[in-house]
């Protein structure tokens, strides 16, 4: 049947008996109890996953019910932990939750869906039970440095992470430095290679560290932390070493971790400035400091990047960016409408859930079939969704280009 | 905690019809499928789990499966969005629960007669999304618009906030596809025609297979109508200083013939007192403002503009008072989500509860209105003297003809419940309230339910004196249609109807 899994189970690691499952339950009760108890379930649509699968289990309603249901005793992380690998973290029902939109504020309350994902999954991980990819990768992080994002037998690794940076004459360290997070380091050199052209061009001087890890959050989506907590740990250090405080971030995945996960970890963090990179380049062009002066002939539409379009609230920036480029075509599908839409890569549901991911980027390009007006192609702001977005692209027609590529380009560059 | 297992040679029948990834017995896909929104007896929830999900894909599917159950004994409960307010839903009896979210397809848009077909699992604003581009809505709009499913509408015979213009479900579901209790396929509307509106052929089995409960059947399509998308809305909100003053302004607006009304709601004191518990509502409200009216336009935009002139000078003729552009226009599109909220729960000494939100939906002629407001009002207060797990969160009434607003009017009191509280002897308090409640509405020439369906314990106790002799007809229906009583058992009194067997068995032995 359906429900005979991926998971494996080992012996536990670590954790006293049940005292971190007790922890979880504590925490995440009441929050629990208040989606449980209201049963709006306006999540439901708009999840990407949910939309494929249309199973109960898999629905923000359930990841919240299952906490009761352990709290009583009639379930356990053993009956659950696989339904909690069906979440991209993309926050769509964050958003939908009217728990959250109409009483959050007043009661300083926010259904966090997200985090009590998390949560089960690193409970599960510390029982023992495993996702048989998602463990792999795991390890091969933590033994690499970096992700496996090559294939399982391609060693990625500190020493290769700024093979992008070739020819580029990029300093180490300094107290602005580039993270290239995993995917693109390896995967879509052009991207990192864009950001670092762009911002040379625009006066903006920065360095690469010197020996850079995962920024750990995968492994925290995927419930590793302490592997996490190595490659983040080994990251401040790196920055501290260089004198580092500014630190710019191309992708949202790492944009969105070190900001929510590293001040956990370190008292000072609010030394160190995180910085989007789409923030600063979308600034760049509007002060004139890059001038985008190559016309680049296609019609776009414009993919919103779940974490930052419905995590962080960044929708405007894209826009703006992709309005300046000359002879750009943009057909906007507004960023409400986005959140139902998603690219199925998030939280490493490629890697547990390949098939699922495809289907829920054929969705996305399907959307933008359906646009019609001689839409020829999709831009991103997120290299990890472009791995399945362009793989669902070719069979659909569509190029698919990150912004950075697009607006390098217009500024005259070949990445 | 023990799930009694189906045969094994039964799961395999299952997997052998709807395939092995549609068929789940784990624990997570079952306590995941008992629930509906509350209130709940959460202290009972493995009471109400079911022993087998299946996920079909067809009707031929669904077909098999009943059958199967039918041979095997074994109830079937079907399961569409799961966010209806009486336990529809709920397998109450165990058994195979067969769960049509995979159905979810648009068949056809038919734009010549103006109809979309579409598979029971679909949802309507997902619907309208995709009927946006060709310029038309399926104007079902129920509180659950963004989660509720056709085919669950069509079960529970679903109400529309703006029926008033554009109907109810029972209005809009023009014919759909059923799966009989015994396995057959059948096809009911008006007349045979999947796409007549009015037909007098033959009996009117179409309204017989919607609001059932999933007792008489699974939807497994349905034929829709297709509305022209509104160019114009008009929405506005009123103030007023008491209850009567709100009630007779109400009766004002939908008497008023102006077709484009599309709605009228009532926000009694106590809901007005409810909303101000959070900052963004009514607290920037004066203090006498006690009582609140909000309206809804609809159309084409020179007749809601017209319509909205003459609404307007209905409201300055009986005193209302419009509390402006953003309140109207912000309120009314946040109407889905201003439902209830858990942390609005209050105690007795006005400490804040996680407590989940229930709702009793009369049907109140417009007459009675203030007098069952009142008793509804006073069996609430009782509640919260016995259990301080109670809360009375407020009266809405809202416009419930189709096509015409005036007359009857859904009629909900919302209670706040600190479910974790739950325990058998709140639990009974709680049944014999909702039987007040009913009681009520029928002693008011009502109805029990105008949309949620009446089939929970407490109310159903009811039944059978609001429909009188309707009642028996009901259960010899339900034993004609389902002689096993195979589909959703424990529903509606309706094992009443296999009692008589039980009686006659016995005479014979004797």
């Amino acid at each position: 049947m359906a429900e005979s899994t991926g998971s494996e189970t080992t012996s536990a690691t670590g954790g006293e008996d049940g005292a971190l499952e007790a922890k979880v339950l504590e925490e995440w009760l009441d929050a629990a109890y208040n989606c449980f108890s209201s049963g709006h379930k306006f999540c439901r649509e708009v999840c990407p996953v949910m939309q494929v699968t249309r199973d109960e289990r898999h629905t923000p309603t359930a990841f919240h019910a299952n906490v009761v249901a352990m709290d009583k005793g009639l379930l356990s992380i053993e009956d659950v932990a696989e339904d909690y690998v069906h979440c991209t973290m993309c926050g769509a029902c964050e958003l939908r939750c009217p728990n959250t939109l109409f009483a959050g504020d007043f009661y300083r309350f926010r259904q966090r869906t997200i985090s009590v994902v998390k949560a089960m999954r690193a409970l599960a991980v510390e029982k023992g039970i495993h996702q048989k990819n998602w463990k792999r990768w795991a390890e091969l992080t933590n033994r690499w440095g970096n992700e496996p994002v090559l294939g399982w037998a391609t060693e990625t690794g500190a020493s290769k992470v700024r093979a992008w940076a070739v020819g580029l004459d990029i300093p180490t360290g300094g107290e602005t430095v580039l993270f290239a997070d995993c995917e693109a380091a390896f995967n879509r050199p052009s991207v990192p290679r864009a950001v670092a052209l762009l911002l040379q061009a625009g006066g903006i001087e920065f360095g690469l560290m010197s020996q850079q890890w995962c920024c750990g959050g995968p492994m925290w989506e995927t419930g590793y932390v302490d592997i996490a907590h190595t490659m983040a740990e080994h990251n401040l250090l790196d920055w501290r070493k260089t004198g580092t405080k500014r630190i710019i971030c191309p992708d949202p995945h790492d944009y969105i971790t070190i900001i929510e996960h590293y001040p956990e970890l370190d008292e000072g963090f609010d030394e160190f400035e995180i910085v989007l990179a789409l923030d600063l380049i979308a600034e760049l062009i509007r002060d004139g400091k890059i001038e985008l002066t190559t016309p680049i002939e296609r019609t776009v539409t414009y993919h919103d990047p779940c974490r930052l379009n419905k995590r962080m609230g960044v929708w405007q920036a894209p826009r703006e960016i992709l309005r300046a480029i000359p002879g750009l075509t943009f057909v906007d599908v507004d960023h409400v409408t986005q959140w139902s839409y998603c690219s199925g890569a998030g939280s490493n549901l490629f890697v547990e859930k390949p098939e699922l991911t495809a289907e829920i980027s054929r969705r996305r390009l399907s959307k933008v079939a359906e646009l019609g007006g001689g839409v020829d192609t999709l831009v991103s702001a997120c290299p990890w969704s472009e791995r399945p977005l362009t793989e669902a692209g070719k069979a659909a027609g569509i190029e698919v280009f990150d912004i950075f590529e697009l607006v390098a380009e217009a500024a005259g560059f070949e990445v | 905690m023990a799930i009694a297992t189906l045969d094994a040679a039964v799961v395999d029948e299952l997997i052998a019809i709807c395939g092995e990834e549609h068929v789940f017995t784990g624990r997570s896909a079952l306590f995941n499928r008992a629930r509906v929104p509350a209130p709940f007896p959460a202290h009972r929830w493995a009471e109400h789990i079911p022993q087998a999900v299946v996920l079909p894909t067809s009707a031929e599917q669904i077909s098999e499966v009943v059958k199967l159950a039918n041979r095997r004994g074994i109830p079937v409960v079907p399961r569409a969005g799961a966010t209806g307010l009486t336990d529809g839903a709920v397998p109450l009896r165990h058994g195979i629960l067969v769960d049509v979210k995979l159905m979810n397809r648009i068949l056809e848009i038919d734009h010549e007669d103006r109809t979309v077909t579409v598979q029971p699992g679909i949802n309507m604003l997902k619907l309208n999304e995709e009927l946006r581009p060709h310029g038309y809505i399926y104007p079902d709009d129920p509180a659950s618009y963004p989660c509720s499913l056709v085919g669950g509408r069509i079960g529970t015979n679903g109400w529309s906030l703006i029926g008033g213009r554009y109907g109810h479900t029972r209005d809009l579901v023009i014919s759909f596809e059923i799966v009989l209790p015994t396995g057959e396929i059948i096809q009911v509307g008006d007349g045979g025609g999947r796409k007549t509106r009015k037909s007098s052929s033959g009996y009117q089995l179409k309204h017989l297979f919607m609001g059932h409960q999933g007792t008489l059947g699974i939807v497994t399509e349905a034929t829709l109508e297709l509305v022209p998308r509104p160019e114009a809305e008009f929405s506005a909100f009123f103030a007023y200083p008491s209850y009567l003053d709100g009630w007779k302004a109400t009766g004002d607006f939908a008497r008023s013939g102006l077709a484009t009304l599309a709605g009228v709601v009532l926000f009694d004191e106590q809901k007005v007192r409810y909303l101000r518990r959070d900052d963004e509502a009514y607290i920037p409200q004066p203090d006498w403002v006690q009582t609140v009216v909000a309206v809804a336009m609809y159309g084409q935009g020179d007749e809601v503009r017209a319509g909205a002139r003459q609404l307007m000078r209905i409201s300055r003729a009986n005193g209302s008072h419009y509390l402006g552009d953003e309140i109207s226009q912000g309120d009314w599109a946040a109407r889905h989500d201003r439902y209830a909220t858990p942390q609005h729960g209050r105690t007795r000494n006005g400490q804040v509860a996680l407590m989940s939100w229930h709702c009793e939906d009369a049907a109140i002629p417009y007459s009675k209105l203030p007098e069952v407001r009142e008793r509804w009002h006073r069996i609430v207060d009782g509640l919260r003297e016995r259990f301080d797990a109670f809360d009375d969160w407020g009266m809405f009434a809202y416009t419930n003809g189709a096509y015409k607003p005036w007359g009857d009017y859904l009629t909900e009191i919302d209670i706040g419940i600190w479910e974790s509280k739950w325990d058998d002897e709140m639990w009974a308090t709680w049944v014999d309230a909702k039987r007040e409640i009913a009681r009520v509405a029928i002693e008011a020439g009502g109805s029990i339910s105008a949309c949620h369906g009446s089939c929970r314990e407490g109310e159903v106790d009811l039944v059978p004196m609001e429909l009188g002799g309707g009642f028996e007809v009901m259960k010899k229906i339900k034993r004609v249609l389902d002689p096993d009583n195979i589909m959703n058992p424990g529903k509606y009194l309706l094992d009443q109807a296999y009692e008589i067997d039980a009686d006659m068995t016995s005479r014979e032995e004797e």
